[in-house]
């Protein structure tokens, strides 16, 4: 991946989980870096700063036939925008609204050539309100796909809970979410370095996260959003793959919200890793050769898994023994 | 190609400066007596139209400028940018503030002119700002989602503004402000309106153009581009429209029954690069494009013989335009550089 692309971090959160606060400790604190942050209502950001751009949070339907590939086309102009200008800036932080659905603004990484030519998405963080959110996650939608989307999740306001009501709502977190990373916070007091040119949405961070997983595939939670897992001994025969993958996400793409995976594809040296918003899927080889006896890992976070036959489906893409 | 020639062309012909910064939108004033580059660092830089001498830089913008237009007069420009801003540049190079947004990108300046007078035109986020030719805001025009692109058309009677699910063509003198809605699914880039307002074209996110008939709303659809089109027009006399998004120019027919049913003519090929700019010779039909790879050219559509003005550089061509007299092309890229090419007859 070229380090000539700007890292694009997307700020997701309920209202009052702390988003506002952690901008604008990103914008007033001296960490060595220029961002462009892109807000949705001006003035709320205490903060002159030539580099805040007001947006509009504009989804559209692409003319594809496809009801679940909306994007966001402000986001497209505003990106193409900020890239004429003459003085440089090291990231862009894209703040959304509390009840917007993160997947528009991951698809547009997919969806428009002049955004993948000039940014990347870095990471989506998503603040979370440890008070809150098992309520959030309850009564709402938006809630839950703020959480399946992350990459980082930060577990805001931990001085209003008790250490075991924190833990309680960590295991919540990760029962839908099984690959984010969880940073405990109080008043948003994470660092701002921890946070910024993570790579977390990069392909090649899934690596790192493969040991987790396994290991949280809770099987209690037959509604709402969670996460199903899945390893395979046999290498993958690409041809197959790709033809369930294409099939599925074509049939369930609205319900899968994001899919991971580390494959070990069959004659090939190296691992593929691969990923997909929706229906919109992407993959490369990546530069860690395959190990012996390597595994392929796959993993759904969305609704309505039917686990057997995502199973099943899986396994019959490896090369026959 | 007739290549052997090309960068002589400029260098015997021409001016380049290195400006700096990405050359966001470029043109000559009514009068053509000067011209103008509007740059990513705020700046635009004034110069003879043949680019001789002195190129006069003028801070304009805190930040970015976004767009640039000839103003209502001879002799002045328009130029608005991501401060909030909409300036008058005179032929001097002093700017005067017409309008300010309050810090909202201003993304769109269109102009039209008559001997009484003329409208200005700016597009802040959803609203279309209508300006008299001393500067005085005459209305505001609303819109479902924000303005990508704004078209006058040649009589300065209507003025187009493409959005998510089609365009608005409003009536600009018109004391009732409901538009005409031209409906279409999806997100609509830019506008482009016939020159005898036959028809109202858009550029859609999908790599497609879009089009409707206005005597009937007949739909045109235009579709087959590797890359978006940034930049369209039609010929003067409406015969052709001509765009960029292919690795050759695309004119699709407006005559004869098309577009419909016909295909595009492409003409000025270069494998495998895209073209990025075109812009219609304002009395012939000569198309001039510029391409991903700095590439500059005419091509003639009847005979699509080539002429190529610069083998290119890194970086695409970002800004071209010709002189109202057509005796001359400005083009600027991403990377800054600036060029003014005399095409009069020696």
């Amino acid at each position: 991946m070229s380090d000539s692309l700007v890292p694009v971090t997307v700020l997701t959160g309920f209202l009052g989980a702390g988003k506002t606060t952690l901008l604008n400790r990103i914008l007033t604190e001296q960490h060595g870096n220029r961002y462009a942050v892109v807000i949705n209502e001006f003035g709320e950001l205490g903060v002159d700063n030539d580099l805040v751009v007001d947006a509009d949070e504009e989804v559209f339907e692409m003319n594809n036939g496809c009801i679940c590939c909306t994007v966001r086309g402000d986001l497209i102009r505003i990106i193409n925008g900020l890239m004429k200008r003459a003085r440089k800036f090291d990231g862009i932080i894209v703040e959304t609204t509390g009840l917007a659905n993160p997947a528009p603004v991951a698809q547009t990484f997919f969806v428009d050539e002049g955004v993948r030519a000039r940014a990347r998405l870095d990471a989506i963080v998503t603040v979370a309100d440890a008070a809150n959110l098992p309520a959030r996650l309850a009564d709402s939608a938006e809630a839950s796909a703020q959480i399946a989307f992350a990459d980082i999740i930060i577990l805001n306001k931990l001085d209003l809970v008790t250490p075991e009501a924190a833990d309680a709502v960590e295991a919540r977190i990760r029962a839908v979410n099984p690959l984010a990373r969880i940073v405990r916070a109080t008043r948003a007091d994470v660092p701002v370095e921890t946070l910024l040119h993570q790579n977390a949405f990069d392909l090649a961070r899934i690596l790192e996260m493969a040991p987790a997983f396994l290991e949280h595939d809770e099987h209690g939670h037959t509604e709402g959003v969670y996460s199903a897992s899945f390893e395979v001994k046999r290498p993958i025969d690409m041809h197959k793959f790709q033809e369930w993958m294409g099939t599925l996400l074509q049939e369930k793409g609205g319900d899968l919200l994001r899919t991971k995976g580390i494959l070990h594809v069959a004659g090939e040296a190296r691992r593929f890793a691969f990923q997909a918003v929706h229906m919109m899927a992407d993959g490369d080889f990546l530069e860690t050769p395959v190990g012996p006896e390597e595994k392929s890992r796959l993993v759904f976070i969305g609704r309505d898994l039917n686990r057997p036959q995502l199973r099943r489906g899986f396994e019959a893409c490896q090369v026959a023994a | 190609m007739n290549s052997a020639s090309a960068d002589t062309f400029l260098t015997t012909r021409g001016a380049t400066r290195e400006l700096g910064a990405h050359v966001v939108a470029a043109c000559f004033n009514r009068a053509g007596s000067r011209a103008a580059f509007a740059l990513g660092d705020g700046t635009v830089h004034l110069a003879a139209p043949a680019g001789a001498g002195h190129w006069q830089r003028v801070e304009v913008h805190d930040g970015a400028a976004m767009a640039l237009s000839p103003d209502v007069t001879a002799d002045d420009f328009c130029s608005a940018g991501d401060d909030g801003a909409l300036r008058r540049i005179s032929a001097a190079g002093e700017a005067l503030t017409l309008f300010t947004s309050g810090g909202k990108w201003i993304e769109h300046v269109s102009s039209f002119a008559e001997p009484r007078g003329g409208l200005l035109a700016c597009a802040v986020g959803r609203q279309v700002h209508l300006f008299d030719a001393a500067g005085a805001r005459l209305k505001s025009l609303a819109h479902p989602s924000t303005v990508t692109g704004l078209a006058f058309d040649t009589r300065g009677k209507r003025i187009a503004a493409s959005h998510y699910n089609g365009a608005s063509l409003w009536f600009a003198a018109s004391k009732s402000d409901n538009p005409r809605i031209l409906e279409w699914k999806g997100s609509h880039i830019g506008v482009a309106i016939h020159p005898a307002v036959e028809a109202l074209v858009t550029a859609m996110q999908e790599n497609a153009l879009h089009g409707w008939r206005l005597s009937d709303g007949q739909h045109m659809r235009m579709t087959g581009y590797p890359a978006k089109t940034e930049s369209m027009g039609f010929t003067r006399n409406g015969k052709w429209l001509a765009s960029s998004g292919a690795d050759s120019i695309v004119l699709w027919p407006f005559f004869g029954g098309g577009p419909m049913g016909k295909p595009p003519v492409e003409i000025a090929q270069i494998e495998g690069i895209v073209c990025t700019r075109v812009a219609c010779h304002p009395r012939d039909e000569l198309v001039a494009a510029g391409y991903a790879n700095g590439v500059v050219l005419i091509a003639q559509i009847g005979t699509q013989r080539v002429v190529v003005l610069t083998e290119g550089g890194p970086a695409p061509v970002s800004a071209l335009a010709w002189s109202p007299d057509g005796a001359r092309l400005m083009f600027g890229t991403e990377s800054g550089l600036a060029a003014l090419v005399d095409l009069s007859p020696r």
